[in-house]
């Protein structure tokens, strides 16, 4: 009886894990089919026959071609393309066809192709365009421009720079002791152990993952609105979009350390900040330094690109000479953001492999 | 002084690594705990000092049940008990010093441990263990350094700075090579007769068991099945420990 049971068990665990295989096998057979169909008739039907240029998008397009990819679907899950039941480990390979002859790996690389071909047309190149006279004329203005950078702005032009790097250096200062601390909350094998725990690590995390989706570059519009434009507001989106990337980094480093160091401070009978400060610490200072003075240099860079939109710094001065169509100090800004772009690069990654 | 009655232990994946296990420690042994991998022996010694919470059951811990302690209570059990493990479990990048003297933690104030300021008689007392273990002229080299037999003098140096009534060694020579193996076991030796710790240890060699034990307990499956003197220990319970097809390896 027993063992009857026992056997019984697993049995229906394999069937029941079949049948769930084969349909999101069928669920993805449908939707790669539906994709084929839209994009089909969007590419075929509405860019080439039609010629629109802004072909019309409707709901009811993407509903039209789930169901006629279901109908697809349907005859064509039981022969050799079927992409779902591949990915889903459903077939029986034969082991000497060569992979890349199966009939389903053909339709992957069709599929493949066909974005790749969608692809072209939404971005609508052009090399009629991208070849003008008058296009190619105007271009080669602006780099002849360039390549005379105005040497009388440089000091301005440094200036700036300086400012931008303070920037980027305050944002990630400040952002440091929090991301330190949110870090030890977001690593799953210190928060584990309890209910507590595991609700502030999701709590964490969610608002860590939220404040990192958004781009530096809103974050510095929304703060340029409450505090103004101006550096500070740019310093305090490059902190918060620091603070989530660092605890991020810091807490994935945290639950790669070992376990050992742990155990035996805590066999020692030390306090769990003890524990922490001498079990763990000593295993992340290094990974953490590094990885907080790569995130300095990656800030240099975003304030850059947040002074475009008034972050202050040398970006804003870009964007001002470059509203003016004044090339030749645009072409200067240029040179001055590279070069302190690889400065702070080469600083860092040497920097970086000296503390390893 | 110790007394386990009944252990259980469940991990939370299912796995029933202990199936009650009862036995006694008297002060002054050295108690080996043989069985092959995965009988429970690492669970068991890591239940004792509540690195792991037993299922149910009872340890205790000169008359105070361990298994019920929060807070505060295990710790002071804890730092009663010194532990070493088979890979040293040093802390990376600090002096043996440093090492030596975290065994001390449980004593020290949270805020003075955290910026690194000891007391000078605990110093005293590192650099004492460090001369004992045979590492003298080595307390400011990086722990991790060492080689193994070197690393796991350190780990004992630092159990013993916590003045422990008991030491568990969780295979403590199981990364070392023979001669280095037979050092470290002279070691506990001498933390056994010498400084009278009782030792918990594991062991894989029946040679160096029989060589170090003063009494030895086999666990199966997570089950005591052999309770008793290493000279007992004949070919018939070596297969019934260790099963039909296994030959006894030696370590010399
Ligand atoms: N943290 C854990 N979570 C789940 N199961 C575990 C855990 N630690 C050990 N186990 C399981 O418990 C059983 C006993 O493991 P344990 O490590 O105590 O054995 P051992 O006798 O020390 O073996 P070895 O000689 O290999 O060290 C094994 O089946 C193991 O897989
Ligand atoms: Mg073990």
């Amino acid at each position: 009886m027993t063992t009857e049971a026992t056997l019984a068990a697993p049995k229906k665990g394999l069937e029941l894990g079949m049948m769930k295989n084969t349909l999101l096998a069928l669920l993805i057979d449908t939707f790669l089919w539906g994709y084929v169909a839209l994009v089909s008739y969007k590419i075929i039907y509405e860019k080439i026959i039609l010629a629109l240029r802004y072909p019309e998008f409707s709901w009811g397009q993407p509903v039209y071609a789930l169901v006629i990819g279901a109908i697809i679907t349907l005859p064509l899950f039981f022969t050799k393309c079927s992409i779902g039941r591949a990915t889903r480990g459903l077939y029986e390979l034969d082991e000497n066809k060569p992979i890349f002859k199966e009939a389903f790996t053909i339709f992957g690389v069709f599929i493949i192709l066909l974005t790749f071909v969608a692809g072209l047309l939404i971005s609508q190149v052009s090399v009629r365009e991208f070849l003008s006279d008058s296009g190619l004329a105007g271009a080669r203005r602006i780099f002849v421009s360039l390549f005379q950078p105005n040497l009388k702005i440089l000091d301005q032009a440094i200036f700036a720079a300086v400012e931008t790097i303070y920037m980027a250096f305050i944002a990630t200062a400040i952002a440091l002791p929090f991301a330190f601390i949110l870090g030890f909350f977001a690593a799953r094998n210190l928060m584990e152990g309890s209910r507590i725990g595991m609700m502030i690590y999701t709590v964490n995390r969610f608002f860590l993952n939220l404040t990192r989706s958004i781009e530096p570059l809103v974050w510095a519009i929304i703060f340029s609105v409450w505090v103004g434009i101006g550096p500070f507001a740019g310093m305090l989106a490059l902190m918060i979009h620091s603070i989530s990337s660092l605890a991020k980094l810091y807490s994935e480093q945290i639950e790669n350390i070992s376990n050992g160091p742990i155990e035996a401070i805590t066999a020692t009978g030390a306090h769990p900040i003890q524990v922490i400060w001498y079990g763990v610490v000593p295993q992340i200072v290094l990974p953490y330094l590094s990885f907080t003075i790569y995130r300095w240099d990656i800030n240099v860079r975003m304030a850059t690109v947040i002074g475009l939109v008034g972050g202050g710094g040398i970006g804003t001065m870009l964007m001002q000479y470059q509203g003016l169509a004044k090339w030749n100090e645009v072409g200067l800004l240029v040179i001055v953001i590279a070069s302190v772009v690889w400065i702070m690069d080469y600083g860092s990654s040497k920097i970086r492999a000296a503390i390893k | 002084m110790l007394e386990v009655t009944d252990l259980q232990k469940v991990y939370p994946n299912g796995t029933h690594a202990l199936k009650g296990v009862t036995f006694s420690v008297e002060k002054g042994e050295f108690l080996v705990i043989i069985g092959l991998s995965g009988s429970g022996k690492s669970t068991m010694l890591r239940c004792l000092n509540r690195l792991h919470d037993p299922t149910s059951g009872s340890v205790k811990f000169n008359d105070i049940e361990v298994t019920t302690l929060r807070g505060q209570k295990i710790r002071n059990v804890r730092s009663d008990i010194g532990m070493i493990f088979q890979h040293f479990n040093l802390i990376p990048r600090k002096s043996v010093l440093t090492n030596v003297l975290s065994g001390s933690l449980g004593r020290q104030g949270i805020w003075k441990s955290v910026l690194g300021i000891w007391p000078e008689e605990e110093k005293q007392k590192a650099y004492e263990y460090i001369n004992i273990v045979g590492l003298e002229g080595r307390e400011h080299h990086r722990a991790d350094n060492l080689s193994g037999g070197q690393q796991q003098r350190v780990a004992i140096a630092r159990a013993l700075m916590q003045n422990p009534k008991i030491l568990l060694a969780d295979e403590p020579v199981a990364s070392l090579d023979p001669a280095t193996s037979h050092s470290v076991m002279e070691y506990l030796k001498k933390v056994n007769e010498k400084l009278g710790v009782t030792i918990i240890c594991n062991l894989h060699f029946l040679s160096l068991v029989r060589e170090y034990a003063s009494r030895v307990i086999a666990l199966k499956g997570g089950k005591l099945i052999y309770e008793g003197d290493p000279s007992e220990i004949d070919q018939e319970w070596f297969e019934r420990i260790y099963g039909e097809e296994a030959k006894e390896v030696t370590i010399n």
